[in-house]
């Protein structure tokens, strides 16, 4: 957090050569299709291959992340329960694009730990640190 | 050495779909190492070799078929997104799966994500 917090008043977009890992955005509300579900496939099996995984949510994205919701009630599989093992998979970046909770009036209750809220220039600087984005 | 991995999501019937094809031609007539083309979500669907599109509308599926025969192109198709959508692997008498495209895991895209310089998805 410490050094994304200096990157934010000096900001220093990393030359993606030398980045490392993916990326992977999630920019869809969690049930109303299964780019949620892909997305989190995607990055197990990246963590489970050993190679470093970070996860960003933005935009509708972001409502994956609140806390005291249940897919299994709309007969949806409960796939945001798998985010608490992300420890288990070695996936330690969560980010958070502060924008989108604000502009859905969401507050900071996440049903997971260890989550960082960036503002849009910290959450630019943490993408651009990795090697490769894919986006769900 | 530049390399290239691309990620198709889109169905083969989807106008990006074309956007995608085009991309990944130039790239192979540029020269560029395309070490693959990983199919996931709606993207595997085009290994599905009894999709059948209008004959006067793109043919993505075939021009797909064309790269891998011209250029040796890898197409690889996530096999759990392919058998959500009816593309199973069958007996030779009701094989599904066309011939151009390899049965994957995620586990290939790992393995393109780390050959490539460069991973681009569509």
């Amino acid at each position: 957090m410490t050094s994304i917090m200096q990157s934010e008043t000096q900001p220093q977009l990393t030359d993606a050569s030398t980045a490392l890992g993916v990326a992977i955005i999630n920019s869809k509300a969690p049930f109303s299709s299964n780019a949620g579900k892909d997305a989190l496939d995607v990055a197990l099996l990246f963590g489970s291959f050993e190679q470093k995984v970070s996860l960003f949510f933005q935009g509708d994205g972001v409502y994956q992340l609140i806390a005291n919701q249940d897919g299994s009630l709309l007969a949806i599989k409960d796939y945001l329960k798998t985010f608490s093992a992300f420890e288990f998979y070695d996936i330690e970046d969560v980010y958070v694009c502060q924008q989108s909770l604000i502009e859905r009036q969401l507050s900071k209750t996440f049903h997971i730990d260890n989550v960082q809220v960036l503002t849009n220039k910290a959450f630019a600087v943490a993408l651009s640190k990795h090697k490769h984005v894919l986006r769900f | 050495m530049n390399t290239l991995a691309v990620v198709v999501t889109t169905p083969p019937y989807s106008h990006l779909t074309i956007t995608a094809l085009t991309y990944v031609e130039a790239a192979l007539v540029a020269g560029i190492d395309v070490v693959g083309v990983f199919f996931y979500q709606d993207g595997a669907m085009h290994a599905n070799k009894d999709i059948s599109i209008a004959s006067d509308e793109y043919q993505s599926i075939a021009h797909w078929q064309q790269l891998h025969q011209q250029y040796k192109l890898p197409l690889h198709v996530c096999i759990t997104a392919a058998e959500k959508r009816g593309v199973v692997m069958g007996s030779i008498d009701n094989e599904i799966v066309n011939e151009a495209f390899t049965v994957s895991g995620l586990g290939e895209l790992v393995e393109l994500a780390t050959k490539a310089s460069r991973l681009v998805q569509f």
